[in-house]
């Protein structure tokens, strides 16, 4: 049990604000090697490291030297090929690869050699679903077009090499590609940007809003769920007059009334505020909710907490800069 | 066990197993009396342990027909404390849904356990080691597990009662995929779909094998499971120290031949116990627990002829 790893009393009331509060917890939470852990004391992996990243950067105070060793971190540990590494610190993942990437690029000057090869990596990794041989297997089997009614050929990211098409990854991937320069982006890229809004549009669910990536099973509609939602708005955000943008956002603010994670919590208050819609000030609900069960110390959590905390972050800002035509 | 301590034993070769059905009609009744009456009759070596509750927790659920009930949670957690546990954790890393603690709030499981930044692990976000995988009957040579899970004295399978669309059942086997990491695999841990979902039930049982199963069968859910069936009560709760064997059981109350359940199939092989005439029952008998579940007409076959007697 790592409960002698994580920070003890929180303390609430002594920050004037849960900005202040996930601003040092994150701070205080930086291992020594310069990366973060999924909570405090834990081993250094990708995706909390570039969270932590992309959130203290959005704080004015926070020192150069902890952003500093934080991308050293990454860039040390960035594999052969380009990917980062999973938690496992071995197997590569798609979706550690677009954040990592996307970390490193807002406190680059501009894409360097790191940036490059992590590009290269995400644009060449195609999941492994809907290719021709596949389609044809899958068609003489009878399977899965009966289970799931989706378009195959319509192929973003999988969450790690050799599975399906995902909803996050698949945003997480976009989001970068729209933050990178267009003469930086491999050949790849805009048409793969075009496949993977397309296929966001075809796995959102009946009525708004996306679930993980299934939105009808056996012929039942699919429930979105709060995360997948928001990162497919943001994802989606140059589209924001669409059908489906309205019906999902529309979908988003009714729920968030009956939002329990302080995770979801934060991630629909930044989606509102990118799309520029009225959001109820949360902060004391989300005060409530971390208190309850400390966050369960995620690291994650408390970067979009702050994320949610600190206004707009510069890569969500604005129309993306359009890769793709759909 | 539990990881990786238990033989594989070929199923000529193995003795009986013993799995309890006890009848509890709804949530309001003493389920902690039950339990700790159930766990004491199978003399359990958990004194000094370190005990892991690995419960069903899929997403938020105010209707409680996915994911196991807190009460079931809390009872289970008590009667292993009196049994002298050394500590009890509740573990789970869900399988599509990020957010742990906004299912963790739904159910209110705090009010039941107390605050959980002591008393659960979210396994999606716990530290890993590489384990080599016992069966390899999947693509999967070696699999990343949480710490928490390859470190625990004694590993407890809690999963809900339910139907699921792609495998027919999803009881205490089926439940051991939430052991692996989303931080390695992603939400969903596709890899395990595309490894063959029954391969890799029995590879990760092989692996880490659950040394009990208690499952909460008071409220479950029949046809579109495990999150857009119907809740079927059942009104048992069905426990044992041998995952297949309760499982076989299981899918017998719920009308269903668990011969014809691929992974239980090959569970049987080297697992446990699937046949009934290998299984001793404790408490109520099949036939009077038995209520039959509704399956999608995908899973037609599985379906049992019923028993003379029974209901149908």
């Amino acid at each position: 049990m790592p409960t002698d790893a994580k920070l003890e009393n929180p303390a609430w009331k002594i920050h004037s604000s849960s900005e202040d509060f996930f601003y040092g917890f994150l701070r205080r939470a930086q291992n020594p090697d310069g990366g973060w852990g999924y909570r405090p004391g834990y081993q250094s992996s990708a995706e909390p490291t570039a969270w932590s990243i992309l959130a203290l950067r959005e704080k004015e105070a926070a020192d150069g030297q902890t952003l500093a060793s934080a991308s050293d971190w990454l860039r040390r540990t960035q594999r052969a090929e380009g990917a980062w590494p999973t938690s496992s610190g071995k197997d590569p993942g798609c979706w550690t690869t677009a954040l990592s990437c996307l970390a490193i690029l807002k406190l680059a000057t501009s894409p360097d050699d790191a940036i490059t090869r992590g590009l290269q990596w995400l644009c060449a990794s195609w999941p492994a679903e809907g290719n021709l041989l596949w389609r044809l297997r899958q068609r003489w089997l009878r399977k899965s077009e009966e289970i799931v009614r989706q378009d195959h050929s319509l192929r973003g990211w999988s969450w790690t090499p050799d599975t399906a098409s995902w909803v996050e990854p698949t945003c997480y991937a976009l989001i970068l590609l729209q933050n990178v320069p267009e003469e930086s982006c491999p050949a790849e890229a805009r048409k793969r940007v075009t496949l993977g809004e397309k296929m966001l549009y075809d796995r959102v669910c009946p009525g708004g809003g996306w679930n993980a990536g299934n939105p009808l099973v056996y012929g039942v509609p699919g429930v979105p769920r709060i995360a997948p939602t928001v990162w497919a708005l943001l994802a989606l955000r140059n589209h924001r007059d669409r059908a489906a943008n309205v019906e999902s956002l529309e979908w988003l603010e009714r729920n968030c009334e009956n939002i329990q994670g302080p995770g979801s919590l934060a991630l629909a208050q930044l989606c509102l505020r990118v799309y520029g819609r009225p959001a109820k000030p949360a902060e004391s609900r989300l005060d409530d909710l971390c208190q309850n069960n400390q966050f369960l110390q995620s690291i994650p959590v408390a970067a979009w907490a702050l994320l949610a905390a600190s206004g707009v972050p510069d890569w969500l800002e604005g129309p993306p800069q359009a890769r793709g035509k759909l | 066990m539990s990881y990786s301590n238990a033989r594989l034993v070929p199923s000529f070769n193995r003795p009986p197993s013993r799995v309890a059905i006890r009848a509890v009609p709804d949530y309001q009744a003493d389920v902690e009396a039950v339990l700790w009456e159930t766990l004491q009759e199978f003399q359990l070596p958990v004194r000094d342990k370190t005990v892991l509750i690995k419960p069903n927790f899929v997403e938020p659920d105010i209707q409680g027909m996915i994911n196991t009930h807190p009460i079931v949670i809390r009872a289970a957690r008590e009667a292993f404390l009196r049994l002298g546990a050394k500590s009890v954790t509740i573990a789970e890393g869900p399988g599509h849904e990020r957010d742990t603690e906004g299912i963790l709030e739904v159910l209110r499981l705090r009010d039941y356990v107390g605050p959980l930044d002591r008393a659960f692990v979210d396994l999606n976000t716990d530290e890993v080691t590489e384990v080599p995988t016992r069966t390899q009957a999947s693509r999967l040579k070696a699999l990343f597990l949480p710490k928490t899970v390859v470190g625990a004295d004694f590993v407890v399978s809690m999963p809900k009662m339910k139907t699921h669309h792609w495998v027919g059942v999803t009881l205490s086997l089926k439940n051991m995929f939430g052991i692996v990491p989303g931080n390695c695999y992603g939400w969903p841990k596709n890899v395990l779909h595309w490894a063959g979902i029954s391969k890799s039930i029995l590879d990760i049982n092989s692996t880490v094998r659950p040394d009990f199963a208690i499952v909460d069968g008071i409220v479950g859910m029949e046809g579109n499971g495990p999150i857009q069936g119907t809740p079927k009560a059942s009104g048992v709760l069905v426990a044992g120290d041998d995952p297949v064997a309760v499982d076989a059981t299981c899918a017998r109350i719920m009308g269903l031949a668990p011969e014809r359940i691929d992974y239980l199939k090959r569970a049987a092989l080297l697992l446990g116990n699937m046949q009934e005439e290998k299984i001793e029952q404790l408490g109520e008998d099949i036939l009077s627990a038995r209520t039959p579940f509704e399956i999608l007409p995908a899973f037609r076959q599985l379906r049992a002829s019923a028993p003379q007697g029974a209901r149908n």
